[in-house]
């Protein structure tokens, strides 16, 4: 353990401002004190102070030295690390609501580089203890609405801000508040979009369970800046504990008057119910959402008239998501200004992804726009385990595509991955190495999407259909000469000729693998190989000349394919195996094959 | 008039000393991970570990639950900080593991580093 660890931002602007020479000047004083052994260095990425860079943080104590030169470096190290005596001039009082994560955590390697804005305090609070979330500065962007800005004056520094739909939309929040607010009407409704349906994303449920409060209050904010009273939050029943923790914080907000009637004693009234999802993929649309808390069948419906205009009970209704809700407070205590200044031209603030899949350390990761996705998987999430080659990085769920290898330096943003052919999405990201079949990673996705159709659209509920039994016979080595084109011709009518959402972006995992990776489908249909290894009915067992005829694969098989004499070769016969690989796994001797 | 901005800035105040009146200036603080997933790899196993030992004597700590930070693949985590020292965070703790951070590190001071994140 070191006495000090110093943190120095490797973010652009600091990097410009040469923060880099700091480090190697930091790493000279330190060992011509004789201190490399007491004093760590760690690099992270941008910390969001780029106006004060290059930023030098000391730990513990937590101080936060600005414009830090190389000629600063030599005093810090005398005054600082060797007398104990923090340097005054340099110092920074940064009073900025997220960026404590390093602080608390002592697990650089994989928070340093992040720079956490809507998870700033999850993992952090006890989120179901009020108290902790108000002792962080809870409800006080809330209380600065209430207090000193105009419903327009919140609209509009969130339209400075930048900040776009983190549900994978990407549409502008403070246009979607802006739409909402200029309707006239006498109710108007907040809905939080909590029915997160990715496969493999977690990122809302985390979000709930580990900061609900932070929720709560965006969505009163939205409630205040757009003239709505009344707030809903709609999460899927299969979350129980973020449901549970949610209506916790909801019985202490209203006990401490931060929902409810007359907010702080002023005239603005805002409460939030919870209305629960029944899983429903679909329903994540805003649509078939408002469908469904109307009780009717989840089911989109053509726009427009858009929700901003006609939506919960033909009223005017602002619906954003829960990543989008847990930014508001940030932007509203530390400026739309300071918010637009992270991230890339076009997109704004950070992301969260829940990164899953062949990668070292899976996890929630939340990073500023313009991160590429080579700093994601081998930087913060510590590569491939085994070392073995990265094949493909998925991005958006079943709506989202494949990137092959070769856009790992893609920078992250909705207009750059859009770009390589995938989106941004909700923030799901698996990481796929050389041992998945890409033509089984497409059918398992169709398999989903076709599951999840509505079934309104024709293209999308027969298309999705007749794409995975394609899919399915191609990865049973039934595929035929065309198959390709097939699949490519019924994908983009399914994309064309869907209302909503789903279906318009149900063929992407297949497209988009066609796309990167069409010899992997060429393999399968023509020579009926799978490079991979996974599509068990074109697997072939053998066994070669290293069988010493022990009989141990015999006697494992289940449907008596393997013949042979004790101590002679063994045969298995074709017909007979179900390529259950039992046989294989069995074999001391390395004598059976698989190919 | 008491504005939002004055009445916030109050219950703050309640706020931290409510936590402070549980004991959150004791040494050490102990943070468990307690979302659906650190639940799943076990959490409230080890929870109950931290529990027990506050309730049989063990003095001087402040033990809270945390959400998810992210770190799915080494959960459940526990977090110890100590003031002024680097917080230490500890992956797969097991109920065994929980008993041995609080007669090593806790009462010892000893950092266990082969457990260390």
């Amino acid at each position: 353990m070191s006495d000090y660890t110093i943190t120095i931002c490797d973010g652009t602007a600091c990097i410009q401002n040469k923060s880099r020479n700091v480090r190697q000047e930091l790493e000279k004083e330190l060992e011509k004190h004789g201190l490399t052994d007491t004093v760590s260095i760690n690099v992270s990425g941008c910390l969001g102070m780029c106006d004060k860079g290059p930023i030098m943080i000391v730990y513990p104590g937590y101080h936060i030295y600005g414009k830090v030169s190389q000629d600063d470096v030599a005093e810090i190290v005398e005054e600082h690390l060797v007398k104990g005596e923090p340097i005054a001039r340099l110092l920074i009082n940064e009073d900025h609501l997220y960026n404590r994560f390093f602080r608390i955590f002592g697990d650089r390697e994989f928070f340093g580089r992040q720079m956490r804005i809507a998870l700033r305090n999850a993992g952090i609070i006890d989120p179901e203890n009020i108290d902790d979330y108000l002792s962080l500065r809870g409800y006080e962007a809330l209380a600065k609405c209430l207090t000193d800005m105009t419903p327009e004056n919140v609209v509009e520094e969130i339209k400075k801000s930048g900040l776009r739909g983190r549900g994978g939309g990407g549409f502008p929040t403070g246009l979607k508040w802006m739409f909402t607010a200029r309707e006239k009407s006498d109710v108007k409704y907040v809905i939080c979009n909590a029915d997160e349906g990715d496969p493999g994303a977690f990122m809302d449920r985390s979000a709930i369970e580990g900061d609900p409060h932070t929720v709560l209050e965006g969505m009163a904010i939205a409630g205040y800046a757009i003239g709505a009273n009344k707030g809903i939050v709609y999460i899927r029943a299969e979350y129980p504990l973020a449901i549970s923790r949610l209506e916790i914080a909801i019985a202490q907000a209203r006990e401490h008057g931060f929902l409810g009637e007359k907010l702080f004693g002023t005239d603005f009234s805002f409460d939030i119910e919870i209305r629960l999802g029944a899983g429903a993929f679909v329903c994540g649309e805003e649509t078939a959402l408002i469908h469904s808390i109307e009780g009717k069948r989840g089911m989109p419906r053509p726009r427009p008239p858009y929700p901003a205009v006609s939506g919960l009970f033909g009223k005017p209704t602002l619906i954003n998501n829960v990543e989008t809700m847990a930014n508001i407070p940030v932007i509203i205590l530390d400026g739309g200004d300071w918010f637009s200044s992270i991230g890339t031209e076009t997109s704004k603030g950070t992301k969260v992804f829940a990164v899953a899949g062949m990668v070292r350390n899976t996890g929630l990761v939340e990073v500023p726009m313009g991160t590429t996705l080579r700093e994601i998987v081998y930087d913060i999430c510590g590569g491939i385990p085994g070392d073995k080659k990265l094949k493909a990085i998925q991005t958006g769920g079943p709506s989202g595509g494949c990137l092959p290898a070769k856009y790992l330096d893609t920078k992250i943003d909705y207009e750059s991955l859009a770009a390589a052919g995938s989106i941004m999405g909700s923030g799901g990201m698996i990481i796929i190495d050389e041992t998945a079949c890409m033509v089984n990673i497409a059918r398992f996705f169709i398999e989903f999407t076709q599951d999840e159709s509505c079934g309104k659209c024709t293209p999308c509920r027969e298309g999705t259909k007749r794409m995975l039994e394609i899919l399915t016979r191609i990865t049973e080595g039934k595929g035929k000469k065309g198959d390709i084109e097939k699949l490519e011709r019924l994908g983009n009518t399914i994309k064309m000729s869907s209302l909503c959402g789903l279906g318009q972006t149900a063929p992407n995992p297949i497209l988009s693998t066609i796309k990167n990776f069409r010899e992997e489908y060429e393999e399968h249909i023509n020579e009926g190989f799978c490079r991979a290894g996974v599509c068990k009915a074109l697997l072939k067992y053998k066994i070669t000349e290293k069988c010493v005829g022990c009989g141990a694969c015999k006697r494992v098989c289940p449907v008596d394919a393997i013949t042979g004499d004790k101590k002679g070769l063994h045969v298995i016969d074709q017909d007979k195996c179900i390529k259950c690989g039992r046989c294989f796994e069995t074999c001391k001797f390395e004598a059976i094959t698989k190919s | 008039m008491v504005t939002p901005l004055d009445l916030i800035k109050k219950k703050r105040a309640e706020a931290v000393g409510r936590i402070i009146s549980k004991g959150y200036l004791s040494t050490i603080r102990v943070y468990v991970g307690m979302a659906t997933c650190e639940i799943a790899a076990g959490s409230k196993e080890v929870m109950a570990v931290f529990k027990d030992a506050i309730a049989n004597g063990l003095t001087d700590v402040y033990l809270s639950q945390k959400g998810c930070a992210g770190r799915c693949n080494l959960e459940p985590t526990v977090e110890i900080v100590e003031e002024g020292k680097t917080p230490v965070k500890y992956g797969k703790v097991t109920e065994d593991r929980a008993k041995e951070i609080i007669e090593r590190h806790i009462k010892n001071g000893e950092v266990i580093s082969d457990w260390v994140i």
